[in-house]
Order: C-alpha cells, then structure tokens, then sequence
C-alpha cells in the first residue's frame, strides 16, 4: 500500500494565497450594503407591518411590476432580435450604418425618454397641436391620456431593445453563415431557418440581453414614477420619503431582493440546460445578397428602432433645448456637466480596476471560492439602485457607534461606493469575456519564463486585455451618466448632476428646461458609444 | 543520471491516481518520448516536471539538483525547464523577437542571433504572431524555449496541429535544433511515428504505469505487453505449435503454399505497396504485397519462427 502524502498541507496550500485572501476582503465590502438590508429586517424595531405590506402593497406592486416586465421583454425582444438578425446574416446598403446607431438609444435614459414622448404625445404636444388645427375630425380619437403602463412599457422597449440587439447580433455573427447555408441545403426556408435554428441556438444569448432588460425595469425609477404606475422601486421610495416608514421600504426592498435571486438563478439555469457548444465560425461570414423585395423589410426593420429609439426623442430635446437655452444659467450646466463625468470618471475607474482584480484572480487562482466571489460581486446589478443607496445608509448608520460612519451619508465616498456594487458587473462582463479568450497556455508560458502572478499581469495580461478595459470603462461610465436612483438617494447635499437635474425640472413639468441636461447627457454618451463601436470593430468582435 | 523520476505520485482525487509511482531516468542530450492514449496524463506528467504542478508523492531530480519532492517545491520560475505547449501560445502583442527574448535574462541574449538562424526566422522577427504560419510560430516557441539554455525542454504534442505536408520537415527541423544544442528533451506525443523517428527512447504510459521504456527498435520488435505492441502499430494472432503468438504484418511473406491461407477482404493502396487486410483463423489479419488481391481470393502467408512475439495468456483478452 502506497502511503499518500498528497494531504499534506504543503502539497495542498494555494501558492496565491493572498490573492484569495484580498479578493475575499474587498468582496465583503462590497456585499455588506447588500447584506445589511436583509440582516436589518431581523434587527429592526418598531410595529411588524409585513401582514400589511403583504396583503395590500405587495399584491399590487407584483402585478405591475409583473404586466410592465412582460411588455417590456416582449417589444425589446421584437426591436432587438429582428434588427440583429438582418445585420448579421445579410448585405444591404446602410447595413454598417445601421450596426453603429442602433446602439445609439443606450445613449437615452429611460427616463428621459419617457418625459420625452409624453411631452411630445400631450395636449400640448406637437401631435396633438397639429391633428387639432390641420385634422379636427380624426383628433378626438388622438385626444387621450398617454400616461398608461402599456405606452410606458413600448418606450422602455425601445430605450432597453439595444441589450437584446447586441447579444442577438453576436450570437448571430458567432453562428454565421455555415449553419444557414446548411439549413438551405437541408430545404428549410429563411423563416424556419430563423426559428428552428438560430433562434434556438442563441437562446442562451437573448436570455441574458433580456436578463438585463428585466433589471433595468425592476430598477427604472424615473419613468415609472412619472407615468405613475406602482412597482416595487417606487414603492420602496414612496415608503421611504413619502411616508418614512423605514421598516416598510426595508421590507419591500428584502422582497425584490428575493425575486432578483430568484431571477437570477432561474437565469443560470435556463442559460446552463440551452448552453450549444456550437462550432463557432472563426472565419469571416460571407454576408448573404438581399432581394429587392426584401430589402424594403430590412431597411424598415432596422430603421424603426433607430427612429423611434434614438431620432425622434433627440430631435425633440434639441428643438426644446435650443428654445428653453436662454433660461439655462450655463456655468450652472457646465458645473453640472463637470459633476456628472467626474462621479462617472470615478466609479467608472474603480470598477475597471475592481473588475480586472477580481477576474485575474479567479485566473490566477483557478479556485472556488474566487469563481464564488465573482459571481456574488455581480449580484449588485441586479439588485435595483434603491436598495444598493438603502443598504449603504442601513450600514452606516448601523456601525455609527464604533466609526462615526453616519457623517459619511451624503458624501461623495458613499455615493462612488454605491455605483461600484451597483455597476462592478457591467464592467467586468468584457473584461471576464476578454480573458476566457486567452489560452490557459499564456499563465504557464508566463510562469515558465519566470513571471510572478504581478510580472504576469503587468507584461502579459494588461496589454492583450487592454481593449477589453477600455470597453468596460466605455460601457459603464454611459450607465453611470445615466443613473438615477442611487444619485438621488446618496448625492451629498446641494451636489446635482445631470441626471438628477433632468428628472427635478421634468418631475416639475418643465420638460423644456429639463431637455437641455438631457441633451447633454445624450450627446456624450452617444460619442462615447460610437468610440466604443469603433473599438469593438477594430478588436473584430463580431464580423 | 541526469533527470531522475523516482516514485512520483499525482492525483487530482485521492481515489483516482492519474500517476501511480512512476520511475525512470534520462541520460544528458537524449530526446525521449512519452506515448500513450489522450487523457492518460501525460500532460500532466511535463506539467510536473516543469513544476505547473506539484507532485503529491515521489521526487524529481534534474541535474544533481532536487526539485519537487516532499519537502521541497521549486517554482516554475526557478527551474530550468523550458515547455512548448501543444498551441503555440506567442503572446498577441508582441512581434516575434519581442516573443522570444520575453523575460529573457540579459546573459542569454547573445544567443538571439544564433537561434534565429538555427530557427530560420531571420527574416520574420518582426512579425506578429497572426503573420506567422502554423510551422513559423512552432519554431518560435521552440527559440523562445532553446535561447534559455534550459537543462530540459519539455514539449507537449508540438505536432499536433500541424498539416501533413509540412509535419515532416518541421520535425527534422526540430530534431536537428535539439540535437545541435544538446538539449535533453521529452517529447509527448499521441502519433507513434513521431516517437519513432526521432526518439532516443520511448516511454510508453497506460493506466498510470509505464508499461515499457526502451529504445524504439526493441519496443517494436519486442514489446513488453499487448498494449506496447498494439500501440505501436498492427499486430497479427496466429497459432503456432497449438500456442498463440504474434507477428508484425511486415513478417508475413506471401507464399505459393503454406497451412496459413488468408482469405482476402481489401487491398489498400499505399504508394509503393499495398497493405492487405483479410481473415486468418478466424482473425483479422493484415500484411504487406507488391500487388493487390481481388476480394475473396485465398492468399498463403509464411513468417520465420524468430519473428513470432509471446505474450502471456491475459494478453489474448485485449485483442478481443
């Protein structure tokens, strides 16, 4: 019998001990706010409201919060998919075009967009003004109140429909050409093909683009509060600052806690059982001829989200901005401008930083414990903003005894930390994809040639993956420009930004006034999309 | 000996030994192969000896000096070991002399000239990976690894991706490089007729245990078990003096009259011969003719008694 020494603890120790170690203590940090919302249900005082809640909030939150999800996946999935699929399998002209601006609606915050089209739908509108004086007879059936969930739900279609679209269109470009050249060969026609191929192929894809839709609209504040529809973020505010009824707010935001893990893990699954281990096409696809007759549904296709998504709420901001321009204080503008890219710059920054440390470790490491922190540490974009800004002050007013932390409410140190938890997974996404790229061989070839885990980072890892970097920072300072609710919840006083300028004027009706800021933040995230489109281009992404 | 493999143990579970208590050794300047089937941790035998992963029992001695055993673990960085992986891993962002002299200490970078010229990459060194050929990028590796002057080069199925018409050259290519810069190396490897072009010695690995070391003449002609002589090319049943025993289809001469009659299934064309497979006793049986047969002709064969291989009656079992 062979005696086994392998248990010994120096065959087993981790020599990246210490890597683990860190990457577990940051990970804490960044998990308390979360954890903090759940362990305070246990510790809080005062009258037990659940049976309340229970029986009266939570049915109806549920419900509209339910019927708003359902609409909104259904139209984004419709925008998202069928764009995608044109662009990937076919040749038309303005197909490249169309590639570059159907990002473009990323560029508008739902929010924003929903101020937008019921000011231009309103009585006052410009479609209504004109159907009035031009149309009188067909104006009593335009004559309506547009502030409805079902409208509120096809705008946040049309603002949520590019996470569907660029999901749909790598999965369809991954795919390629093969397998439709050889669903023509097998006799099926362009529809089956669609359906009984590369729909079912790319499930995997579209469920976690529509995944992301799902979450922006648990979290989506701005909108829903203005359309007044009840869901469960407006709850947890309207508790918190309508009624402040703290434990109530806790307790509906416990709730949505769940429903996101349970979403969460029903995503997993789903993703794990339709997960194809297709041959991707490494080659460039050869992009298909498309007849006359089918151009016209392309062009069409592809332009309808474009127009709807992008044009006509920009076109709009900009005629409001250039009339409402002389009532803007523009040092005001420019210093809210200057807020706005310096919190994003910050957060942006340290997420990169945060996300590249977290996925190098789980290479480097190879070990569970960081596969298990890195899924954890994505939890936070699930979790709707309201809850990451009422974790962190549950937190800090919890430990206030021991480090005086309540100061630190308001400042710029808890609002930075609030969008790391919230936004760490969008920018770890390209950079966890970027890395999965490089063979296993590149560590070992590394570690032969005399490369520390440092050394190997440094010479290796950071330049090939750098791209990767600049797509995450890209990708989430455009959200962060956007973000709303944990701004509103943790700016420190008398701080404003964009976005929360934009939702004050247009909660007050000025629409006009509030379409100047809006303008601003559109503008610089659109250039920052295209620069990011230009980059994945360059780095062939997708054919 | 100049690398010594004693008792060396590695498991990822305890329960399944991937390596159970090998032992070998390798003189300085010979070029060994490792064969054996795919998953029976071969990879991981080189990663061992590079030291990408430890040994859980035994010890590894690489010239006079002690690199894993219980009490003593040498990092990959420290050892002496270079390691050419089976996908030429060149770094994206680094043309090829930057590649090759990556991490390089300066008292080696005098022999960049000289390995550029062994490699025949004079012309190409600034060149990306993406602009190199398949055969281009194994010769870099392989001065990324010799410019070193590592004590082992370890490489790792180094052929495999390589197309046909340019697999041959490149291992001559290799095999002088090696044999010029006296570099003792092991080379695993799935393709038999690799191991025997250019090998010194082969090791032959199964089911955690080296089944056979020997140089390639003797594993052919004299395997050790049925697995070495399987494995290592057709093998033909035949009964002799009421006992079986085994030759190569090359030992099989065809004859006018023989009690060994063939009945002859296909005739494969291979160039300058023709392999033929037919039944022999009830067996498949293969040899080699100038010319073919029409199926179902009726072929004697003759072998000399020197020729047949014995193995012990377990044996029988695996050729089932």
């Amino acid at each position: 019998m062979i005696n086994l020494v392998g248990n010994n603890n120096f065959y087993v120790k981790n020599e990246n001990k210490w890597w683990i170690l860190v990457s577990i203590l940051i990970s804490f940090f960044i998990l308390l706010p979360i954890l903090s919302v759940f362990l305070k249900n246990f510790f809080q005082d005062g009258e037990n409201t659940f049976d309340y809640i229970w029986s009266t909030l939570v049915l109806e939150y549920s419900l509209s919060t339910i019927y708003l999800i359902f609409l909104t996946s259904f139209f984004s999935l419709i925008l998202g998919i069928f764009p995608a699929w044109y662009i990937s399998l076919y040749k038309f002209p303005l197909r490249n075009f169309y590639d570059i601006v159907l990002f473009l609606p990323l560029a508008i915050p739902s929010y924003i967009m929903s101020f937008t089209y019921s000011d231009i739908l309103s009585f006052t509108g410009p479609i209504q003004s004109f159907l009035r004086n031009e149309l009188p007879y067909i104006y009593p059936f335009f004559n309506k109140d547009y502030l409805q969930i079902e409208i509120l739900s096809i705008l946040l279609g049309f603002a949520l429909s590019p996470y569907v679209y660029s999901v749909s269109r790598i999965s369809f470009s991954l795919i390629g050409t093969a397998y439709f050249n050889l669903s023509r060969n097998l006799g099926l026609s362009s529809l089956k093909i669609f359906y009984k191929v590369i729909l079912p192929l790319s499930r995997p894809a579209i469920l976690s683009g529509l995944f992301l839709v799902i979450m922006e609209v648990l979290n989506e504040y701005g909108a829903v509060k203005y359309f007044g529809v009840n869901t469960f973020t407006t709850g947890i505010f309207k508790a918190w600052f309508s009624f402040g009824d703290v434990k109530t707010s806790i307790q509906l935001a416990s709730i949505l806690l769940v429903i996101v893990f349970i979403l969460l893990r029903v995503e997993k699954n789903s993703t794990k059982k339709t997960k194809f281990h297709y041959k991707i096409n490494t080659k460039s696809n050869s992009l298909i001829d498309l007849d006359k007759r089918k151009l016209f549904t392309a062009h069409i296709i592809c332009i309808f989200p474009f127009l709807f998504g992008f044009v006509v709420p920009f076109l709009h901001i900009l005629n409001n901005s250039i009339m409402a321009i002389k009532t803007i204080n523009i040092s005001h503008l420019f210093e809210l401008t200057l807020n706005s890219i310096l919190i994003s710059f910050l957060s942006a920054f340290l997420i990169v930083l945060l996300a590249t440390f977290f996925q190098y470790c789980e290479r480097l490491t190879r070990s569970k414990v960081t596969g298990a922190i890195n899924s954890l540490i994505s939890l936070g974009y699930a979790i709707p903003g309201a809850v990451v800004g009422l974790g962190i002050i549950i937190l800090f007013t919890s430990i206030n005894y021991y480090f005086d932390s309540v100061y630190l409410i308001g400042t710029l140190f808890t609002l930075v930390y609030a969008l790391v938890i919230r936004f760490l997974a969008v920018g770890k996404s390209p950079i966890k994809s970027s890395l999965e790229k490089h063979p296993k061989s590149y560590d070992e070839t590394g570690k032969i040639l005399g490369l520390n885990p440092l050394g190997l980072f440094s010479k290796v890892f950071f330049p090939i993956n750098i791209s990767a970097m600049i797509i995450a920072f890209i990708i989430t300072f455009v959200d962060l420009m956007k973000e709303l609710p944990i701004t509103l919840i943790l700016r420190p006083f008398n701080f404003d930004t964009l976005a929360t300028q934009t939702y004050e004027f247009a909660i007050e009706e000025m629409l006009a006034k509030s379409s100047v800021y809006s303008l601003v933040i559109i503008l610089i995230g659109a250039s920052m999309l295209i620069i990011l489109k230009k980059i994945i281009y360059k780095n062939n992404y997708v054919s | 000996m100049y690398l010594e493999v004693k008792d060396l143990i590695k498991y990822y579970n305890p329960n399944i030994q991937l390596i159970k208590k090998i032992n070998f050794s390798v003189n300085k300047g010979e070029l060994i192969s490792f064969i054996g089937e795919s998953g029976c941790g071969k990879t991981t035998f080189l990663k061992c000896l590079s030291g990408l992963e430890k040994i859980n029992d035994g010890q590894i001695i690489l010239n006079n000096e002690v690199l894993n055993d219980k009490v003593t673990y040498v990092k990959p960085q420290k050892r002496k070991v270079s390691y050419i992986f089976q996908d030429y891993p060149l770094f994206p962002h680094l043309n090829l002399k930057e590649n090759i002299t990556f991490n390089l200490d300066s008292i080696y970078e005098k022999n960049l000239s000289y390995m550029l010229s062994l490699t025949n990459l004079e012309n190409l060194q600034f060149r990306y990976p993406h602009q190199l050929s398949g055969g281009e990028q194994q010769r870099a590796c392989i001065a990324r690894s010799l410019i070193r002057e590592p004590d082992l080069l370890l490489m790792d199925e180094p052929f495999s991706n390589l197309d046909n018409s340019i697999k041959e050259s490149i291992i001559d290519e290799i095999y002088k490089i090696i044999r010029h810069t006296k570099t003792t190396t092991i080379l695993v490897t799935h393709d038999i007729k690799d191991a025997l072009n250019i090998s010194d010695r082969i090791l032959v690995f199964k089911a955690g245990i080296i089944q056979q070391y020997a140089d390639p003449i003797k594993l052919y002609c004299e395997p050790a078990n049925c697995y070495c002589a399987k494995i290592l090319g057709d093998i033909n049943q035949i009964t002799f003096d009421h006992e079986v025993r085994f030759i190569r289809p090359e030992k099989l001469k065809v004859v006018d009259n023989s009690d060994y009659i063939v009945l002859v299934e296909k005739s494969y064309f291979q160039g300058n011969i023709y392999k033929i497979k037919g039944i022999l006793e009830n067996l498949p049986c293969h040899f080699f003719s100038k010319k073919p047969y029409p199926r179902n002709s009726k072929v004697c064969v003759s072998f000399k008694e020197k020729d047949l291989i014995f193995f012990d009656s377990l044996c029988l079992s695996y050729f089932k």
